[in-house]
This record gives C-alpha cells, structure tokens and sequence, in this order.
C-alpha cells in the first residue's frame, strides 16, 4: 500500500516543519481569541427578525352574538404586518410552526425568537373583559444570551402592550357599548430560556464557526504543500515511479485530515478558556473529531483542486485564500445568513449555502459542542457532509490527475 | 537482443512558434554512457524530459526496448535531474525508502538497497539528519541515489555534477563508472562540463538550436576538427586577432584558426613542428605573441568550433 508510505511522507514533513505547522495551528486560534474577546451584537437596523410562532389557541365564541374569535390568529397576523417607523420594511419574518421545530429553529439560529401562544388565549382574553381573573400568558422563548433575541424581545414586548390596549379598548366598548379608557391588563408577556441556552453568549455561536474556519483555511496549507511538490520537482520523481494518483493523493489526505482534528481539540481547548459553554459530555468530543475530520477531508480535496491550477506554491496561497476566505462566510461561520431554500429533502429545507460540505460540518458542531446534540441530531448533518466531501475529493483526484499526474503536453 | 536500449524517432517538440527540439534522431546503445551535450536553451532538457516520458512529443517517438516510452514499465528509467528534487524534511534513509516503495521494491530488499546506496555514495554518516542539514555535494548524491534507488536499466543524469568540489566529483565519476562497467546500466548523460563528457561518454551527441549536430565518439570529434593540438596565442594587440587569423587561414601547414576569449586557437596536426611558421606568420602582421602554449585538442574545442562563442541564455 503505498499511499500508507506518502501519508507517512506527509505527516513527517508537517512535524518536523515546525515553523509551518506552528502557523497552522496558531492562526486560527488567534481568529478564536479575538473574537471571544469581540462577541458582540452583530444586529442590523432595519432587516426584519425572524420569529417562530406557536399558536395553540383554540379560540373562544362571542356571548352575545355567538361570533367566533380567534385572538391567536389576530395577533399572529398583526406580527406578520407590522413594520419599521416610516419604512415599508416588515419587522418580522414569521414561521408558523410547532414547539418542537421552533426549538430546532431556535438551535440552529434559523430564528431569532419564538412566541408561544397559549391554548386559552382567546378564552382568556374574553374572561378578563367580562371581570373574571384569568392568567393568559405570551411566552417569548430564545437564547436569552443571543443579541438577537434581546432585540426580538425588546420588540416583541412592546408589540404585545400595543396589542393589549388596543384590545381591551376595542373589545369593551364592542361589548359594552361603552367607550372605557382604563382596562384590565388582558395579555402578560413573559421570557423562556430555550432550554441549555440559559447562560449562553455569542461567543457559544460563534466558536463552532471558528473551528470550521480553521478547517476550510486548511485547503490554503493543503494547496500550497501539493503545488510545491510540482514546483520543486518532487512529484515528477514519483510520477516516474509505479506510485498511482490514488496513493498521492489519498496518502496526503491523511496527515491532514488529523490535523483538522488536532485543530477541533485545540480550538475548543482555546474557546473553553475563552468562556465556551460547552453543552455535550466527553463523547461530544469524539462527534466533533469525527464532523471535524470529515470537513478536514473536505478542505484537503478543495486544496488538491487548487494546486491543479496554481503555478507555484505563493500563488496557491493565494489562491486559496481568495476561496476560503469568502467560503467561511457563506457556511455561517461568522454570522447568520439569510434563509435561501433550494429544495425540500428529507423534510428539511435545503439551504443553497449547504451545497458546501462545511456549511453541514458547522451545523454538526454547534449542535454536538453548542447544544450537547447526539449523534441522532447530526446524522443527516454528517450525511450531507460525507456525500459532498466524497464529489470534491473525487473532482480533485479527476483534475489534479488531468494537471498534474499526466506527462505534460 | 535489440543493440540499441533507446531510439528516438523524428523527435520534435514546439511551444507555439518556438522550436525547442527538431527531428531529433538518436540511438542510444545498451550498456554505454551517452554524453548529451549544447549550450543552454539548446533542447538537451526538453529532448530528455521526451526521452523519459515526462513530456509529450509534438510529433516522433521514444523507443525504449522497442516500446513506445509511455507503455514501458515503470522503473525501467532512473532520472537525476539537474535540479536537486529532494524533500528536505525527510532523511536520506527515509527518502530511499519512500522511493523504493513507490517504486514496489520489498521491504527488507529496499533497507538493503539503501543501506548499499549510502554507503556506495558516502552518506552513511547522515543517514538519520533531515536533508536540509546535508552539504550540496551531500544532495547532489542522495539525488542520484534516488534516481538509481530502484536500479532502472537506463539511468539519465542531468548535470549532475553541477557545483560540486573537486572530490565530490571524484566520488560521482567512479560512481557513474562502476553503474557502466559494474552493474550494466546505460548511462545519459547531459553537463556542461567538457571534462567530464571527454573522461565518461562513450559517444557525445553535440545539439544546438534544437538540432543534432554531431554523434560520434569522444576521439573521433576530437580528429574531426584537427587530428592534434591547439595553439594558444595571446596577441599584444588584441584588436590585430582578425588581421593575424585571416593571415593564418593562409598557412597550409594548418586545419583551422578560431578566435577565442579574445585569444587565437590554431588546430593542427604535430603543431610543435610547425610553430616556427605560425610565428612567423604573426610577427610578420606587425604584433608580438604575449603568451602561447601548445596542448592536446580537446572536446571543448570541438563544442565551441561547432556550437561558436557567442553567450547564450
């Protein structure tokens, strides 16, 4: 087996090149210091918040009119409606969904909150006016730790106080005949940490995404390695030997991905000193090496395709860092990006970002080390990534055999 | 068995416009070293990096054994090239191995192997330091140990004595002697260094401007531009050269006159016992002989008188 031979080649040179590998470690774990230091609001003015609704009322009937209310259903479509002061910008992109999928959405940061609408709402409501007590309750559920959703809440809550007055005014002298300014208070909000995100920071969204941006920067060592291997001639030496392309290339892939997996480790370690809270046990770790090697995989193969093109290793570089840097942003490494289904897949909307393997390495990660997720929650995760890392490994060995393996025309 | 190991066919390789190596036609016999010689940018790496399947041909063909050089089996051709294609973190022992797997040695046959190699090209002692830490003549070899690691019936050496001392030559000449007369091999070899094609080659070819020019043996060259000597004339007015060489022409005691360096060869047969015309012919143009010496024709006098003086890239 002689790839066995080159990985050992590879992994010689990456040790012992100390200098080399001292950069390839610390430069992303200086991304990781500073962005612990900096993980501050990244909210913008004016772009709607995206908010999950779970309407659980059931409604309520009119007494003397025997009209059916829906009070849930009214607030819900004054949430979709409601815009920016002098603007046409609606404050809120509305899912409709269940508490269940709001949790996932509320994970993943597909939504910035979500509010809970009890079953009674409209009975309540209906109660209150005509003087009887009753408790009736708008959860606003999130990362209380997520700038997002203070300002979603901050919102929300002021949302909820209009729509109470307006409400209790309304409906009594609908009711009444009379037209009362004081009004029972017919609606409390009230904030619900989504479950294991209660002392959550930024810095706990953002730390997977660091680690993932060392992995992808990994395709700018990988291509700068293999190039150099063409530019000093040492790939023509083994070209003329009975080595097959399948050995190079597989044989490189393997010290590299392990450093992808060392930088998994490192980076945490960097992040937990940098206040991480980090949600999964020990066997976390091994979800996250495995996600992380994978992504590795994923890097060396984008850096093999690079290298076919580059002229000498300074141009592989930069090359490579014109690609990955812009990648890092489109997998969501740095912050959320807005939502742009492709297609349905196995019930799960598919992101045009997650045509990127790494864009699935970084939800895998969040969900493994940010909210203690098992190995159930990221299967289809490590699916998607394993099938997109295969086609780029495959295109690469296809072009860097074309380029690089074939005597020269 | 076929005499000739390599055969070339019409070799012929363009970039765009650019002919870099036209027609080349050359028999390389089995079991010789085969001096490969030109000026820089003559085509001598561009017909070689043909020769050893690394390059496509625009149009002809490489023969090795008879078969087309991209169907030969791997292995069956060592190159050195001129440039040291080493991988400096690795030790020497460790890249004698690496190459010896790719090139599907056995295991304990390739410790062996580079154990022998080593020690045949004095590396022993370095066998564990990464090759970064190594001298160039100590490269210069574990280049060539790669290239013979696998003991390939044709071994192609680009320059490879390229800057080294005096001693570390010694050691690669014997080495490249014994690879011939020991072990059977058949020998390319491209330098510069007129020396050493003169003390190695049994046949030289001479390229230039992407053409053959001469291929013969080391002596027969030499005959053909003056079976003899070379005087070595510096004129105390170097601005008479072409005066003084237009009046030697004339001699017919002698082959030829070229102007070198600013200094004027003159080729002739048992030239001692004709100095006293050749002196005569000088003084008599009105300049003085500052320095002259009579030596042995050499095979650089063969390469500048068919290749010229003028620099090339």
């Amino acid at each position: 087996m002689k790839f066995t031979s080159i990985a050992s080649k590879a992994a010689k040179e990456l040790i012992r090149d100390r200098r080399g590998l001292i950069m390839i470690l610390i430069f992303p774990m200086f991304f990781m210091v500073v962005f612990g230091f900096a993980f501050g609001g990244m909210g913008e003015e004016n772009e709607p918040h995206n908010l999950a609704v779970i309407n659980n009322d059931l409604g309520a009937t009119l007494p003397l009119t025997s009209e059916k209310l829906n009070f849930g259903d009214n607030f819900t479509q004054i949430l979709k409606d409601v815009k920016y002061e002098d603007s046409d910008v609606k404050i809120f992109n509305i899912t409709e969904t269940s508490l269940e999928e709001a949790d996932d959405l509320l994970k993943d940061r597909k939504v910035d909150a979500a509010i809970i609408i009890p079953a009674n709402f409209s009975e309540s409501i209906l109660a209150s006016i005509n003087g009887v007590n009753s408790s009736n309750t708008i959860l606003i559920r999130g990362d209380t730790g997520y700038v997002e959703f203070g300002i979603s809440q901050g919102i929300l809550v002021g949302i909820i106080e209009q729509y109470q007055d307006d409400l209790s005014t309304g409906l009594k002298s609908q009711l009444t005949g009379t037209n009362i300014q004081t009004t029972p208070k017919l609606i409390k909000s009230d904030v619900q940490s989504l479950p294991g995100t209660e002392s959550f920071t930024n810095f706990d969204f953002l730390a997977p995404g660091m680690i993932v941006f060392a992995i992808i920067l990994l395709s700018t060592t990988v291509a700068s390695a293999l190039t150099r291997e063409v530019d000093r001639g040492t790939l023509s030496r083994l070209q003329m030997s009975k080595m097959r392309s399948f050995d190079f290339l597989f044989g490189n892939m393997l010290p590299w991905s392990l450093v992808a997996a060392a930088q998994v480790l490192i980076l945490l370690g960097i992040a937990l000193l940098m206040g991480f809270n980090w949600q999964g046990g020990l066997n976390s770790i091994l979800l996250a090496l495995v996600v992380g090697v994978i992504g590795g995989l994923a890097s060396v193969s984008l850096g093999m395709i690079i290298a076919s093109f580059a002229k000498n290793d300074q141009q592989a570089t930069n090359l490579a860092t014109i690609i990955t840097v812009p990648m890092s942003f489109l997998t969501g490494a740095f912050f959320q990006l807005p939502q742009v289904v492709m297609a349905n897949f196995m019930g799960q909307p598919f992101q045009i970002y997650e045509i990127l393997p790494w864009t699935h390495t970084l939800t895998a990660l969040r969900t493994v080390l940010t909210f203690g997720g098992g190995w159930e929650d990221i299967a289809y995760q490590v699916g998607w990534s394993l099938v997109l890392t295969a086609l780029i490994f495959f295109l690469g060995v296809l072009i860097f055999s074309r380029t690089r393996l074939k005597p020269e025309s | 068995m076929n005499d000739y190991i390599m055969e070339t066919r019409d070799l012929t390789k363009d970039f765009g416009d650019f002919r870099a190596v036209d027609k080349l036609n050359l028999k390389i016999k089995r079991g010789e070293v085969f001096g490969f010689l030109g000026p820089n940018g003559a085509g001598k790496t561009t017909s070689i990096r043909m020769m050893v399947g690394l390059l496509r041909p625009t149009s002809g063909q490489v023969l090795v054994n008879g078969q087309d050089v991209h169907e030969v089996e791997k292995g069956t051709i060592g190159v050195c090239p001129q440039e040291m294609v080493l991988w400096e973190h690795l030790t020497p022992a460790e890249s004698l191995n690496l190459m010896g797997n790719m090139y599907g040695i056995p295991k304990k046959n390739r410790h062996e192997r580079a154990e022998q190699l080593l020690a045949d090209l004095f590396l022993t002692d370095k066998a564990k330091s990464q090759v970064k830490d190594l001298s160039g003549g100590m490269k210069r070899r574990l280049n060539l140990a790669l290239a013979i690691v696998h003991q390939p019936e044709i071994v192609v050496l680009d320059e490879p004595s390229e800057g080294l001392d005096p001693q570390s030559r010694r050691v690669l000449w014997n080495y490249i002697r014994s690879l011939r007369d020991d072990e059977g091999k058949t020998v390319i070899l491209t330098t510069h260094l007129m020396d050493e094609a003169d003390k190695l080659s049994d046949r030289i070819a001479i390229i230039d401007h992407s053409k053959l020019l001469r291929l013969d043996t080391p002596e027969n060259l030499k005959k053909e531009i003056g079976e003899g000597d070379v005087v070595d004339m510096k004129l105390s007015d170097p601005q008479q050269n072409g005066t003084v060489l237009k009046a030697l022409e004339g001699l017919d005691e002698i082959d030829s006159v070229l102007e070198v360096d600013g200094r004027l060869n003159v080729h002739a047969l048992d030239a001692v016992g004709k100095l006293p015309q050749i002196m005569g012919t000088v003084e008599s143009s009105g300049v003085r002989i500052l320095y002259l010496s009579v030596r042995q024709n050499t095979l650089e006098d063969v390469f500048i008188d068919l290749t010229g003086t003028r620099l090339r890239d």
